[in-house]
């Protein structure tokens, strides 16, 4: 139990921040398919800082890890400025623009992980190796039966995941630049009349978009892998926007949505050893997650609401 | 000069093919209601347009309090205590009133003494005040997916006098209200007077200017073409400078001959979307040659009623005929090809597709019988030659004749290009649901005579429509539809105007 609850924990957070990720651009009415990109280029990123850094640091420090968190963050937003600048600047279509930039992602990191391990490191490879993250277990909380679980052996993101989660609420909910930005989904019209800049404020959220998911990226790649590449996020983006879709293009029902992907995730994993399951069905329970979100989403669809204006190509002169 | 408080001198507007303000000179001055009137496509709207900085002139100047205008932008016109209502509401539907008026301009508050945040509660407050002061009844609180779309234009107006607005444009305001709600607008308005505000009226409705208006100015075709005081001037007056020709207000209408019942409507319910009973055991019918009015004040049910003839809406129960064939479980196409045409109330959902040509509109109702498509393939040669044909019968302008996108086309032309295309059908049915909403006088003069065209040609005819002197005008019979319920039907010349109005609130014969 105790085990489930620790992955599960450690899966569901980092798919979360990305989630959030997601909500910000697309509440702002921009389409967002290209949160498995922006993971992957931020996460790259901040892999890289890691590997040409490795010497200034002692063995074992954890200071790497929480650069490597603000670079990955950097990076994103950096990555997502294509997407920005498509869909804002050139009124292209979001979802070509969207698929457009994961495959980019992809090819590219693949690319210049195998070339950096090259050149620099002069080794064949297509992964960063980093340290593994050290892991914080709380006495006496960890003693108690079931929710213990919550307290042993979690990685220190986690929290900072949880930081920035509240903040993304607070500013999504309480500022004045989510108020707008929550308005450019429904009627940007209506934003422009109000004398906002709507390119300005969709691009701003799309970069916020781009900065939660490498942070959502690099955290995936400290805790399940301990290594950067390719294999490590694919998939993860749509699955993360699987649970905003779920969670109603909002935080809290997201993080529930991302709670029970991450614990059905570690349900699986938790089955597969208590069987003793050859390898091969192993990735048939990893399909869980994904045949649950099939299943959810039938049947939560038809009460989840879109943002009004979301996709929609915002065109000043239109009547 | 400065008793006007906004002046614009020769003022000349162009856009791609046609002049949408022509050399126009004008003053308003402080603390008047000041009527702007034309039919649709005057350019009245690019003329505010331009006084709220949405459009550049490409000649002339204005000048407001004195001041030339340097610079084109709503943000400067609001600075400059300019507000304008526009035709088409802004505003965010998932947010409450408060949250869509302070949009822009949020008042802040420190959360613990630094986190900044929107103060949402102060605003409650300023907008609960605000609209108590000049009567407008509304409850910040309250979302806006809630409200009607009179509530909304309150909103909207609450959003320009929390901008401190003096000078207020309103753009159409009454097109989408009853006549209740249109009263209460006009006392807002003359409320606003009172307090000192300029009020700008863009508006095509006579009897409005007549009834509000201190002045008013009448564009035809871009240019300006008359100035006069409403109190001296009569509505006829106004009307002909407006159109540019002499009206006649009551259409000649021929002594009725009536041949054969052709639509025949047996013991009709409609459900909502919910499920719920709009409709409710209806019956009526109606003959060759007649005008059949269902008048009703809006959400009776009319419109279901006709919706569910048109194959819209799926009856609950009852029967529909038209001549021996019953058509209550066709297709619409199947219906079409039955004998009905169909004149929706809402031309650009159910009309027209706003983003196709306006020959491929044309041609919805023909496009996959031959000569237009033979074996499959479409002849858009054969679209456009008989697009030319009905834009030329039809009086239909347009930018670039039949490839003018329909959504670019004023409300008129869009409104007559639907006509054309469904009386083109030739069918013996024709339904026309609100065939004349927010169309001005010339227009509306038109579509009533093709009406009655119609009739006279031996076509059975149900006409749906809110405006009662339309149904007194055109109607041979009258239906009066109540919850749902036909509480009267007779012939017209047996009703007046103010027993149907009776009807129409429910009243019941003894």
């Amino acid at each position: 139990m105790t085990d489930i609850i620790v992955n599960g924990m450690s899966f569901a957070l980092p798919l979360f921040i990305i989630a959030v990720g997601g909500i910000f651009s697309e509440r702002s009415g921009v389409t967002n398919l290209a949160l498995e990109g922006f993971l992957g280029a931020g996460a790259f990123i901040g892999a890289l800082f890691v590997v040409l850094t490795s010497g200034w640091f002692s063995p074992g420090s954890q200071v790497p890890m929480y650069l490597a968190m603000v670079f990955a963050m950097i990076g994103g937003a950096l990555y997502a400025v294509i997407h920005a600048v498509l869909c804002i600047k050139f009124k292209a279509n979001q979802v070509i623009s969207g698929v457009v930039v994961n495959i980019l992602a992809i090819a590219l990191t693949d690319f210049l992980t195998s070339q950096v391990n090259a050149g620099i490191f002069g080794q064949s490879s297509d992964k960063f190796v980093m340290t593994v993250s050290g892991r914080l277990t709380f006495q006496p909380l960890a003693n108690i039966p079931v929710i213990g679980g919550f307290f042993t052996n979690v990685y220190p993101f986690e929290f900072i995941i949880i930081i920035v989660a509240m903040i993304s609420w607070y500013v999504m909910y309480r500022s004045r630049f989510g108020l707008r930005l929550r308005a450019c989904g429904d009627n940007p019209y209506a934003v422009d009349a109000a004398g906002c800049n709507v390119g300005r404020l969709q691009f701003a959220a799309v970069m916020i978009s781009g900065a939660l998911s490498g942070l959502g990226g690099m955290c995936f790649a400290y805790s399940v892998f301990g290594n950067y590449s390719v294999s490590i996020y694919t998939g993860y983006g749509y699955l993360a926007i699987a649970a905003m879709i779920f969670g109603n293009w909002k935080i809290p029902f997201t993080l529930g949505a991302c709670l029970l992907f991450g614990f059905a995730r570690a349900a699986g994993y938790w089955l597969i050893q208590l069987m003793g399951l050859p390898g091969a069905y192993s990735d048939l329970i990893m399909t869980l997650p994904y045949v649950l979100t099939l299943l959810l989403l039938i049947f939560f669809s038809k009460n989840n609401r879109a943002p009004r204006a979301l996709g929609e190509i915002y065109d000043k002169g239109k009547r | 000069m400065d008793e006007y408080i906004v002046e614009m001198r020769h003022v000349t507007k162009r856009f791609p093919g046609i002049v949408a303000n022509d050399d126009v000179s004008l003053g308003i001055k402080k603390g008047e209601i000041f009527a702007l009137l034309g039919e649709n496509g005057a350019g009245k709207s690019t003329l505010m347009s331009i006084l709220f900085g949405m459009y550049e002139p490409d000649e002339g100047e204005v000048y407001i309090r004195g001041k030339k205008v340097e610079v084109f932008s709503p943000n400067h016109a609001t600075a400059m205590n300019i507000g304008m209502v526009h035709q088409h509401f802004k505003l965010v539907s998932n947010y409450t009133i408060t949250e869509n008026i302070i949009l822009g301009m949020e008042t802040k508050r420190r959360i613990g003494g630094f986190l900044p945040a929107v103060d949402v509660a102060s605003a409650n407050k300023k907008v609960a005040e605000l609209s108590k002061r000049f009567g407008l009844e509304v409850n910040p609180t309250q979302k806006i997916e809630d409200l009607n779309v009179s509530m909304q234009q309150r909103v909207e107006i609450l959003k320009m006098l929390y901008r401190e607005a003096e000078i207020l444009i309103f753009d159409e305001p009454t097109a989408v209200l009853t006549p209740q709600e249109i009263e209460f607008l006009l006392d807002i308005i003359r409320e606003m007077r009172r307090r000192g505000k300029t009020i700008i009226l863009i508006t095509h409705k006579l009897e409005e200017i007549k009834k509000v208006a201190d002045r008013c100015a009448i564009l035809c075709r871009g240019r300006l073409v008359g100035m006069c005081d409403v109190a001296e001037t009569s509505t006829k007056q106004m009307a002909e400078m407006m159109v540019g020709r002499e009206v006649s207000f009551a259409q000649e209408k021929l002594p009725a001959s009536f041949g054969e019942t052709l639509l025949k409507v047996e013991h009709l319910s409609v459900n909502n979307a919910d499920g719920f009973p709009v409709v409710n055991d209806v019956s009526f019918s109606v003959r060759r040659g007649e005008i059949f009015a269902i008048a009703g004040v809006a959400g009776n049910g009319q419109v279901e009623v006709a919706d569910a003839i048109a194959g819209l809406v799926a009856a609950a129960g009852g029967r529909i005929f038209i001549g021996e064939q019953e058509i209550t479980d066709e297709t619409v196409r199947q219906r079409n090809e039955h004998g009905l045409a169909y004149i929706p109330e809402d031309r650009q959902t159910w009309g027209l597709i706003l983003n196709f040509t306006l020959s491929e509109n044309l041609l919805l109702k023909r496009y996959y019988q031959e000569p237009y498509c033979v074996k499959g393939v479409l002849h858009r040669e054969k679209f456009d030659e008989k697009s030319r044909e009905l834009i030329e019968a039809f009086d239909i302008r347009s930018g670039q004749g039949e490839q003018t996108t329909v959504r670019s086309m004023s409300g008129g032309n869009q409104q007559k290009a639907i006509v054309a295309r469904e009386l083109d059908q030739n069918a013996p049915c024709i339904v026309f649901v609100q065939p004349t909403r927010g169309l001005d006088i010339g227009a509306i003069e038109h579509i009533h005579s093709q009406i009655l065209a119609e009739r006279d040609k031996g076509k059975a005819i149900l006409l749906v429509s809110l405006e009662l002197d339309e149904i007194m005008n055109l109607a041979d019979t009258i239906g009066v539809i109540y919850n749902g319920q036909l509480l009267k039907t007779a012939p017209a010349e047996e009703l007046t105007a103010n027993e149907v109005g009776r009807f129409m609130m429910g009243v019941r014969e003894e």
